[in-house]
């Protein structure tokens, strides 16, 4: 049998009385593009940061990337191993420049694919600028870029168009679902605009209140009532 | 053995006091006071001089006083200006103003020793199973009794304790509370100094006064609060009995290397629990 | 290459120095000043690639010297041996304590940095067997030191150009050591820890190193001290030297690696003018520090980038 690329079991994570992820099992298949949706407090960046080992020792549940129990491993040894992520808030260094910060991941990765990636990600012509000096937008795709240095075999995205146009994210976006077709990258994503989500995703899970809601081929969540009611329902009225 | 123990508490309680001044402060303002020993030595040297003319109460009552006035003005003065800067700005800021406090001291009142006689009605000795015990020592034991359980009903019973513990678990809930978070500091830092000052008063009946004398409690303090886990009342609690202990026992047996026993425990309590004792705010 | 050419005019300058400046006074004065300065540029550095300050640096200064003094006054080790686990000794304490200390954030970290130096002081202090308190221990050094005779160190005409020559070298090695790899780390860890760790560093044991790197420089500053004065004291260990350090780099500025020694330039030129004043310095250094780190945070080799950069000429 094949492994998932990513599996959590039984995710749990509490904030004293609040519990923000209420045992929640997820596995994606290896090359899926999977979208992580729900409103706000639904728990997704929780989630993100427990399958990332952000949160240290505070959850419980297990973690496997490929079959391999990664559950005790911190942050850097689940990258190392082949996660990597990004961050909702810009999560860069302001004072190296991209080219810098870049290399820099490219050598924890041990690969040498740092030009490849500032070249996909369309970095080129701002490669020698302080990341301070540079537009948000720009900020967002070194973010990115961070994660991708490597060719990681699972990436997680945590709104990565976050703050930038519409055009902006498609670009983002569409370039995001070729380089993991190109790379093999299985992704999951969170993203609130949900353009982004239905011209990448194969398929979505949906988060609310901590538990999942629904999970499915984009049309048939889309159609779901219970999600149209705890989600689309509130942007749609 | 009785004696060492009590002699332990002692210290122990005069450590509590002062630190746990440094807990509230930073608490707060997230800051340390690096002149924390400063304020225990000035609150020496005011009793010393109030007590000379007007005996050793007034003394005390003096030194607490002036000492509360002096922690309004730090914070006035001092943390507020500097509260949105790196914390960095404001520890290099209060390390300058030990070494001026330091300096005014010792133009002041000289380099020589001085030192402060008990009030009489806390002087002579009880004796204790077979040994003699100092009357004023006790008193010392009791006093930081006094101190420890009356903070600790301040803090768990009153409106502002309620804030001063929330505030040290996540300073920007209580701000966004509608709490006067400048006033609520300037009583906080003001109280820290007094109880500085109150520690530095009923020490100077035990040591001999110099300007240099908040230089080991300060550090012996640093260790307490670092050890108790930063921002935790009952952690800086724990840690000042075990290090009280600890300092004592060195003092008898190994006086040449006693200033490195509360490093070594320290460094072995964050080897086992990096984040000290107990959790921030209990 | 450029970088090379410039390390090298500046240790040739300084070299140059003694020959022009006759008075004796000068020149002690000079050779404490550049003693300080590499103690100095080890505090600045720390700030510089850790984000971190120490309020303890004269424990390794203090230490390195003691070391020096005591090896040689009871013949522990050879010279050599003794110059070498002068400088070691309290760089690994240093990689050993901030292992451990550097877990807990920056403020936790300084209290800790001079808890550990105070602890050193009292030790020397209360050591009266060891140390010989606070009367200190006059060294008793040998007539030939690395093949240079005890006087090249203890006369200031040429410890002043061992020292410049001592100076100019660690910050060339600090110049090459921030433009590697392992000072794009550091720099990096020092902005965003979490970044760091979740492209896949470790930063703890990074940190540690640099921390452990301005120890050593303190330690190296606290050799020469003990080797030109012969003579050492508690002082060495006192928090008043780490404060007069720290002045130096806050005053000099440390986004420059060359700011510190500036500072420490800088302060010696106000000591000696301080004169009849000298009596309040502690004060006076506790309100330069307060002054300087409120009023100029760049310090002046940060206000002199700026006033470069104003007047339109780019700097590295």
């Amino acid at each position: 049998m094949t492994y998932p690329a990513l599996e959590g079991i039984g995710l749990t994570r509490r904030f004293g009385g609040f519990i923000a992820l209420d045992s929640v099992s997820i596995a994606l298949r290896p090359g899926e593009i999977r979208g992580l949706i729900g409103p706000n407090g639904a728990g997704k960046s929780t989630l993100m940061d427990v399958l990332s080992g952000r949160t240290g020792k505070s959850a419980s549940g297990r973690v496997s990337l490929f079959g391999h129990d990664i559950t005790e491993l911190p942050a850097r040894q689940r990258r190392r191993a082949g996660l990597a992520r990004s961050f909702q808030k810009t999560n860069i260094f302001p004072d190296l420049t991209v080219a810098a910060q870049i290399g820099l991941a490219s050598r924890a990765a041990e690969t040498n694919n740092a030009a490849e990636v500032i070249d996909a990600m369309e970095l080129s012509a701002l490669a020698g600028q302080r990341a301070a000096d540079i537009s948000y937008g720009d900020q967002r795709r070194v973010d990115v870029a961070l994660a991708l240095v490597g060719r990681p075999r699972v990436l997680l995205l945590d709104e990565p168009a976050a703050g930038l146009s519409m055009a902006e994210s498609l670009n983002l976006a569409l370039l995001l679902r070729d380089l993991a077709a190109r790379w093999q990258v299985t992704v999951l994503i969170v993203e609130h605009d949900m353009e982004v989500i239905f011209s990448i995703c194969s398929h979505l899970t949906v988060l609310h209140l901590g538990r999942i809601l629904a999970s499915g081929p984009p049309e048939e969540v889309r159609a779901m009532p219970e999600v149209i009611t705890a989600y689309l329902g509130s942007s749609a009225a | 053995m009785l004696i060492q123990i009590l002699n332990g508490l002692v210290y122990g309680g005069l450590l509590y006091v002062l630190a746990v001044g440094l807990v509230l402060i930073f608490g707060l303002r997230r800051v340390v006071n690096f002149a924390h020993g400063s304020l225990f030595m000035i609150g020496a040297y005011v009793g010393y001089t109030v007590t000379a003319v007007a005996g050793f109460w007034a003394g005390l009552i003096a030194s607490v006083c002036v000492l509360t006035a002096i922690g309004a003005a730090l914070d006035r003065f001092v943390f507020r200006p500097l509260q949105d800067e790196d914390p960095i700005v404001t520890m290099l800021v209060t390390f300058g103003l030990l070494l001026v406090l330091e300096d005014a001291a010792r133009t002041i009142w000289g380099k020589e020793f001085l030192t402060v006689q008990p009030p009489a009605i806390l002087s002579g000795v009880v004796h204790l199973a077979g040994t003699s015990f100092p009357v004023y020592r006790l008193a010392v034991i009791g006093a930081a009794i006094l101190v420890a359980g009356g903070l600790s009903l301040w803090l768990r019973f009153s409106r502002v304790g309620l804030y001063v513990r929330a505030s040290s678990v996540d300073p920007l809930t209580t701000g966004m509370q509608g709490v006067d978070t400048d006033r609520l500091s300037a009583m906080v830092v003001a109280i820290g100094a007094g109880l500085a000052g109150l520690s530095g008063t009923i020490s100077a009946p035990l040591v001999a006064l110099s300007p240099s004398m908040g230089g080991s409690i300060l550090i012996d303090s640093f260790v307490v609060v670092v050890t108790g886990g930063l921002g935790s009342f009952t952690g800086a609690f724990i840690a000042a009995m075990v290090i009280g202990q600890l300092h004592n026992l060195g003092v008898v047996f190994v006086p040449a290397a006693a200033s490195m026993i509360p490093l070594v425990l320290m460094v072995l309590v964050l080897i086992w629990r990096p984040g000290g004792l107990v959790k921030a705010g209990a | 290459m450029i970088r090379i050419a410039v390390f090298l005019i500046a240790g040739a300058a300084g070299a140059l120095l003694p020959n022009l400046f006759g008075s004796p006074l000068l020149l002690t004065l000079l050779t404490q000043a550049v003693i300080s300065a590499i103690l100095a540029t080890g505090v600045g550095f720390l700030v510089r690639q850790n984000g971190l300050v120490s309020f303890g640096h004269a424990g390794f200064f203090g230490l390195g010297a003691y070391i020096v003094a005591l090896s040689a006054t009871n013949a522990w080790m050879p010279i050599g041996a003794t110059l070498v686990v002068a400088i070691l000794a309290p760089t690994v304490l240093a990689l050993l304590l901030g292992a451990a200390m550097l877990r807990l954030g920056g403020v936790a970290f300084s209290m800790l940095t001079l808890a550990v130096a105070q602890a050193f002081y009292e030790l020397a202090l209360r050591w009266r067997s060891l140390a010989n308190g606070d009367d200190g221990i006059a060294a008793q050094l040998p007539d030939r030191i690395l093949g240079l005779d005890i006087s090249v160190f203890q006369q200031a005409g040429s410890m002043f150009v061992v020292c410049w020559i001592v100076l100019v070298l660690v910050l060339f090695g600090l110049s090459v050591l921030i433009a590697s790899p392992f000072g794009t780390l550091t720099l990096a860890i020092r902005e965003n820890e979490e970044r760091a760790r979740f492209i896949g560093y470790g930063t703890i044991v990074p940190r540690a190193a640099i921390y452990a790197l301005s120890a050593a420089i303190a330690a190296l500053a606290g050799v020469l001290f003990a080797l030109y004065n012969g003579f050492v004291t508690p002082n060495v260990l006192y928090w008043g030297l780490s404060g007069e350090a720290l002045v130096m780099a806050v005053v000099g500025g440390t986004r420059a690696v060359w700011g510190p020694a500036l500072g420490a330039l800088l302060f010696f030129l106000l000591k000696n003018a301080a004169g009849d004043l000298t009596d309040h310095w502690p004060a006076i250094i506790g309100g330069t520090l307060i002054v300087v780190t409120v009023l100029l945070p760049r310090g002046a080799s940060g206000t002199i980038a700026m006033l470069m950069q104003r007047m339109g000429v780019r700097t590295a």
